[in-house]
């Protein structure tokens, strides 16, 4: 039969029957529900406030993020790949914007969870780590790690302080090249003096003064040193006078951390460790996690 | 002996591991510097049938990885043991873990996994292949400590699970000629293979064990019908006493009937899942232990299987619907993205990538690696959503373009020279390199940079050779004086005049400096043609005299595929223990986009580039911007 017979099945799908009803309302009740329910399932889970973990290679950025998964540091070796984690604030701690939350209200345990990412440290392997830093989306703070007993000689405190120095720079870049009238968010950086329970490691007082100073050498060699290719290789013979920028007040005098704040970090340096004789000894660093939830 | 064995992610994570000699940290860390990110050790391919080998400090490790699960799997022992089984060890280790946990691996955003559970497979794996591989020998180890003759008997209906492991070869190639055995086993008469190896079971003490381990090994080799019947012969003397033991004990005949069903299983699952097991792998356990290890056992060759299955399976296309449609699905997805990419995939995009490679100067060899590395990388890899191979592959080779010309160390020339005259002594810096690359010109734009510094220079004329390379170098001199004035810092010529030795000139040049306060010393030496073994061997002599602090190596970014040798040569020419410390590439302004030189002597010895030339100018002196380049290169 043909689609425009009596009794063929286009006929039946227009005619008042009760089949034809029932169906035409399963549809209408179930097509919503289901696609409801598909992407609800498919949709992103809410991005959680993340942070980044930085720092030299051998500092302990994997056992920290261990650490704070399973409140155990696990045995960690050289990092080859970034890696983003859930964590939970430990109990205890209360994340500054759920202050005023009862412990039993479920948007406090949701405030409580964030996300730590990882990246590897090895000077051949930080563009992850930079290219997080180009564009920094959620990331509430920055997590330097460095190792205390380390930093206390000369080639484990330059490359502290040169990695500290490329981070801190693309912040400021990111900071004062922003083109809303608003501003781009504060990204505050915690200089986490890991490994502090070694008899060779300085204190975090000592750490930041040679930070500072060593951060300063590097401005100053930057200063003086050679350009570098980029313009000269890629323009023909344009612009060859290309911008530099200076890491806090323009490049002036020594430098010091508090100079950041200027272009919206705040650096804290504090000290402790993940693993250790007598456990690990991370609660300021996750008190400053706290702090910035 | 094994050292210590590890399971780790790529991102640092130990996940499992198994010590049973303490092995510094620094080892496995070293490996994975050297080998996986800064790749100085080229890893062979697993075709040639080895695992890559490197070693370190007296130790030797294997390792494998698993790519889509970013696993990594190292074995570590002291390179004075000879450990054949390892391969097949890193092989086996791989296929249980990504079989138990490869689902759980997948999981994004932990690193949680409880791996308490792989000890048992990882121990019962060491066992069977220590066992396989001394078969031959008699192995002290292996004989339980515990096997006095008072508790034999306690052993005996354990021994008796265990040993129709060996059998079960032997039974399997009769199986053909003779009758399916019954599942009555209580009839002690009847010559069926189950009754003669409960029979075989019966002596009690180390004996026998030894006896077991030899017939195995036999029935293993050659398994034949001979050696059956052998068996058979031996054994029928002492089957009366077996029943007389053990007729009463219905767990151990449970435990029979047990076997025999696994035997049936085994048949199925074929040939190879029957040489994985093995005799020896019950050593001191109890009875109870016995039943569960059996069980492994069982479980792991199956994974095993399953996963070696799987990874052949995948290689072979299912079908012509199946692969008619895959052709659509794959040309659709190469689109959309979302696509698992195979080495077939792969192989048309790496063509245009190494040619398009090629034409910006690379060496064909540089080429080569860093498309395997790329290859390496990229397959069993699942592109992004709307993104193509190419685009895939584009992305992936300008991250490896980045990662070998990255600099592992601080280049900072100037912070180095502060250090050193820090100890009260000049910076000695030393320029190499084949003729007419511009040696003597770059050396005096590095003297105008640190002149520009401050700092006070002397330069030393080592070219005692060429005619006109002193005065060639008076004039830089002079030049550079009269900029001094301007820019501070003070600057003087070292020479000796022709023909003297130029180690002893470029000694004599350092005492010079250091007597009157020079802080830097700039050292010209004769251009030398890299492949001349009779001009090389004289660098030997200079780098022990001189003891430069740095050593640079001048090429032109002209030169192409030489650039490999050129090198590889000169880095090799200062003895053992010392190499080149950078290179300067020169020219770089002659060559436009093709800049493929920095790539080619960078792969060839993992040195980093830390001056270019870019002009005729004193100025034209630039540091490596390692994004720039790979850009161009990719442009």
């Amino acid at each position: 039969m043909a689609w425009h017979d009596e009794d063929s099945w286009l006929t039946a799908a227009f005619a008042p029957k009760l089949s034809t009803v029932a169906v035409a309302l399963a549809v209408t009740v179930l097509l919503p529900i289901l696609l409801h329910l598909y992407i609800y399932r498919r949709a992103t889970p809410t991005t959680l406030p993340t942070f980044l973990l930085l720092g030299p290679s051998g500092s302990g950025k994997t056992a920290l993020l261990t650490l704070a998964e399973r409140a155990q540091a696990a045995t960690t070796r050289t990092s080859t790949s970034p890696l983003a984690v859930e964590a939970l604030l430990p109990d205890g701690l209360t994340p500054a914007s759920s202050s005023y939350r009862s412990a039993g209200d479920p948007a406090f345990e949701r405030a409580r969870r964030f996300q730590l990412i990882d990246t590897p440290g090895h000077g051949k392997l930080r563009h992850y780590a930079i290219s997080k830093l180009a564009n920094p989306t959620n990331v509430r703070g920055i997590i330097f790690v460095v190792d205390a007993a380390s930093v206390a000689d000369e080639t484990g405190l330059n490359e502290a302080a040169e990695y500290l120095h490329d981070v801190l720079l693309a912040l400021q870049k990111r900071y004062t090249g922003a083109k809303t009238s608003k501003g781009p968010t504060e990204i505050p950086v915690l200089i986490a003096a890991n490994k502090s329970d070694l008899f060779t490691a300085l204190p975090p007082h000592l750490i930041k003064l040679s930070l500072e100073k060593a951060i300063s050498n590097v401005r100053k060699s930057r200063a003086t040193g050679l350009k570098e290719s980029g313009a000269v290789l890629t323009a023909d013979q344009g612009d060859l006078e290309e911008e530099r920028e200076w890491l806090g007040e323009g490049g002036e005098g020594p430098f010091e951390f508090w100079q950041m704040e200027e272009v919206g970090m705040s650096v804290d340096v504090r000290g402790g460790n993940v693993v250790g004789t007598d456990g690990a000894d991370v609660k300021t660093w996750f008190k400053w996690i706290a702090d910035q939830l | 002996m094994l050292d210590t064995f590890e399971i780790l992610t790529t991102s640092g994570v130990v996940l499992w591991s198994r010590t049973y000699v303490p092995v510094s940290s620094a080892v496995v860390n070293s490996l994975i510097r050297d080998v996986f990110i800064e790749e100085r050790i080229l890893p062979q391919s697993d075709d040639a049938g080895h695992k890559p080998t490197y070693r370190k400090d007296g130790y030797t490790l294997k390792w494998t990885t698993s790519k889509d699960l970013g696993l990594m799997f190292v074995a570590v022992y002291q390179s004075l043991v000879h450990l054949t089984w390892i391969d097949k060890l890193l092989d086996n280790v791989r296929a249980l873990f990504t079989g138990l946990y490869g689902d759980q691996l997948k999981a994004s955003h932990t690193t949680k996994l409880d791996c308490s559970k792989f000890t048992p497979y990882f121990e019962r794996q060491i066992h069977d292949l220590e066992g396989s591989s001394d078969s031959t020998t008699p192995n002290v180890k292996l004989t339980p400590p515990s096997s006095t003759d008072a508790d034999s008997a306690e052993e005996s209906p354990m021994k008796a699970g265990a040993l129709q492991k060996p059998q079960r070869p032997l039974y399997d190639t009769s199986a053909d000629s003779t009758p399916v055995p019954t599942p009555d086993h209580s009839r002690p008469t009847t010559p069926a293979q189950s009754h003669l190896l409960t029979g075989k079971s019966r002596p009690g003490a180390r004996l026998s064990r030894r006896d077991r381990k030899k017939a195995s090994g036999i029935s293993a080799m050659s398994s034949g019908d001979e050696a059956s019947a052998l068996r058979r012969g031996k054994s029928s003397i002492k089957r009366n006493r077996v029943w007389g033991e053990f007729g009463a004990d219905e767990e151990d005949d449970s435990v029979v009937l047990d076997y025999s069903q696994g035997d049936i299983q085994d048949e199925a699952s074929g040939a190879d899942a029957l040489q994985e097991v093995n005799p020896e792998s019950w050593g001191h356990k109890t009875r109870k232990g016995e039943f569960v290890l059996k069980d492994l056992g069982e479980e792991m060759d199956q994974i095993i299987s399953a996963e070696k299955s799987k990874s052949q399976s995948t290689g072979t296309p299912s079908g012509i619907v199946g692969s008619g449609l895959g052709a659509i699905g794959g040309l659709f997805r190469n689109v959309i993205g979302g696509k698992t990419l195979t080495k077939e995939d792969l192989a048309k995009p790496i063509k245009g990538m190494e040619e398009h490679l090629l034409k910006k100067n690379v060496a064909r060899e540089a080429v080569v690696r860093l498309c395997e590395s790329v290859e390496r990388d990229l397959v069993g890899l699942k592109t992004n959503s709307f993104t193509t191979i190419e685009s895939t592959l584009r992305t992936s080779m300008e991250k490896a373009l980045a990662k070998i010309l990255t600099p592992t160390s601080s280049l900072d020339l100037l912070r180095e020279i502060q250090t050193i005259n820090s100890t009260g002594r000049p910076y000695v810096l030393s320029i190499v390199g084949v003729n007419g690359v511009g040696k003597s010109t770059n050396l005096s734009k590095i003297a105008f940079f640190l002149l520009q510094n401050h700092h006070r220079v002397l330069i030393a004329a080592a070219d005692t050779f060429r005619s006109g390379a002193v005065e060639q170098l008076r004039v830089h001199v002079r030049n550079l004086q009269e900029l001094s004035k301007r820019e501070g810092g003070s600057v003087d010529l070292f020479e000796k005049g022709y023909g003297k030795d130029a180690a002893n000139i470029a000694a004599d040049a350092v005492a010079h400096a250091a007597k009157n306060g020079f802080n830097v010393v700039l050292i010209d030496t004769a251009g030398r043609r890299h492949n001349d073994q009779r001009l090389m061997s004289s660098l030997e002599k200079f780098g022990k005299l001189a003891k430069p602090d740095k050593i640079l190596m001048v090429g032109e970014a002209l030169v192409g595929t030489d650039s490999v040798a050129q090198a590889r040569n000169f880095n090799a020419s200062f003895g053992p223990g010392r190499g080149l410390d950078g290179f300067v590439i020169s020219k770089c302004d002659t060559v436009g986009d093709m800049v493929g030189t920095l790539v080619s002597m960078v792969h060839a010895t993992g040195i980093p580039v830390v001056f270019l030339g870019v002009g005729q100018h004193y100025a034209d002196l630039r540091g490596l911007n390692v994004g720039s380049v790979c850009r161009l290169l990719m442009s």
